[in-house]
């Protein structure tokens, strides 16, 4: 890769957004929201998938995911693949996707996140033969309509962090 | 733009899906793997420790922010609700004399306070349907797997994965969880089931003519043995009698305050010993 910007890149402010996720998902909020409350950690790791494709690797994704499902004392592996099913998804689509407008892209990342919720249901039948998942639709909804928000705050970050590509 | 294949699927996504499949099985059938990921949750210490700052920093502003007259009032309030508690504990340890004694003529075993340790809550499961907190408690200091945990109002629910330095507590709301109860005024024996997120705690399997209505406390019974006797788990908020059904449908709300407190207790149950007793009325109670 040839680099020609002159300023440093700092690669620390991607995994600082990442950690930030981590925070907010664990924060505890009242009952009445929690359920509409979307998973930060998946909208930061998509973000990072769109925008930087090439340098974005399935495999923190899944390093990522791992740390969510340990942070939440949840069946580790659930979250690990999900998030990796995501980035790897992401990586694919980015070129296209990216030329979307913001709302198109919300679009796309409800369907993502949508997908997230299935992987969740698969793992769920797998380990305990039940459906609990299904109450996490409308956090789907919102992470959509959340979106613009997460891409205006991301991209700033990525700016502020001198990477392009 | 086509630049991947099939291959390209296998490659990139594969080792991960096999990964996250081993992972999960091992996690499932291999109790050593369970206890070092419940080990490898430290990892998570400084994160929920960041996210609890916001309401701890909050807390401290309050008790600075806090004029002398609001403390003045707070005081007296609890001043006076302290000294209901006083006169209420005398009736209380009267009764617990004479019970004692009772048991005695009766020959039966005393019953034997719990210990307690107090915990702080961390986290509520982001995801709403797991209906699960998390404690800053764990193994390190002694907790168990199904240990009870209760709050000032009462029964919150059990541990279910305890990990090194902090705990997952399952509460009584969740779809799989039964605790044996009685209704406190008649000593009607029934068993309370979550009924998930935002739904009531129900109470199934009670004859028509039984005697329980709305407002009635259900307290722990003790049967079973995981839950020790005489904690509040629910008050009943609904009884409907159906005459084409066998058994009534019955809705009850939990006695403790879920989520509204940031502490909770852990109870260590007193001996084996006190609770084989109840081993075997459960066992009769089995029977019929």
């Amino acid at each position: 890769m040839i680099s020609v910007s002159t300023t440093q890149r700092r690669t620390w402010i991607p995994f600082a957004t990442v950690f930030l996720a981590m925070v907010l998902l664990v924060i505890p909020a009242p009952e009445l929201i929690r359920g509409f409350l979307p998973d930060w950690v998946s909208l930061v790791l998509i973000y990072w998938a769109l925008a930087l494709p090439t340098r974005m690797k399935v495999s923190l994704a899944w390093v990522a995911g791992l740390a969510v499902d340990l942070l939440t004392l949840g069946i580790p592996g659930a979250h690990a693949l999900s998030k990796a099913v995501l980035v790897y998804l992401v990586k694919i689509l980015a070129l296209r996707v990216r030329a979307y407008p913001l709302w198109q892209q919300s679009v796309v990342v409800m369907l993502l996140l949508g997908l997230e919720v299935l992987v969740f249901a698969i793992v769920d039948i797998v380990t305990e033969g039940g459906l609990g998942v299904l109450h996490r639709w409308t956090a789907v909804i919102v992470g959509g309509l959340a979106w613009p928000l997460i891409y205006l705050v991301l991209r700033r970050s990525r700016h502020l962090a001198n990477l392009s590509r | 733009m086509v630049k991947r294949g099939g291959g390209g699927l296998v490659r990139g996504l594969g080792p991960y899906l096999l990964l996250s499949a081993a992972l999960i099985a091992a996690y499932l059938h291999l109790t050593p793997v369970r206890t070092v990921m419940h080990s490898a949750a430290v990892i998570g210490i400084p994160i929920h420790f960041l996210a609890s700052l916001p309401s701890t920093v909050l807390n401290a502003m309050q008790g600075h922010l806090t004029t002398a007259d609001q403390l003045r009032k707070e005081f007296e309030a609890i001043r006076q609700r302290n000294l209901i508690l006083q006169t209420r504990l005398h009736r209380f340890e009267f009764l617990e004399n004479e019970n004692a004694r009772l048991r005695t003529l009766l020959s039966a075993t005393p019953s034997e306070a719990e210990q307690v340790t107090l915990a702080a809550l961390l986290a509520v499961n982001p995801d709403p349907s797991a209906l699960t907190v998390l404690i800053d408690k764990g193994s390190a200091d002694g907790v168990f797997q199904g240990q009870p945990v209760v709050d000032s109002g009462g029964l919150i629910g059990q541990v279910t994965k305890p990990g090194l330095f902090r705990s997952k507590v399952s509460l009584i709301t969740q779809e799989d969880q039964a605790v044996p109860a009685q209704v406190a005024r008649s000593g009607l024996r029934a068993v309370t089931y979550g009924g998930g997120p935002n739904r009531p705690l129900r109470v199934l399997y009670l004859d028509r003519n039984a005697d329980i209505r709305a407002g009635d406390l259900l307290v722990t019974s003790g049967l079973g043995g995981r839950y020790p006797p005489g904690y509040p788990v629910a008050r009943i908020t609904g009884v409907e009698r159906n005459l084409a059904e066998a058994f009534m449908t019955i809705a009850a709300e939990p006695a403790s305050h879920l989520g509204r407190d940031r502490e909770v207790l852990l109870l260590w149950l007193p001996d084996e010993d006190t609770s084989s007793h109840e081993k075997e009325i459960e066992i009769q109670a089995d029977d019929d």
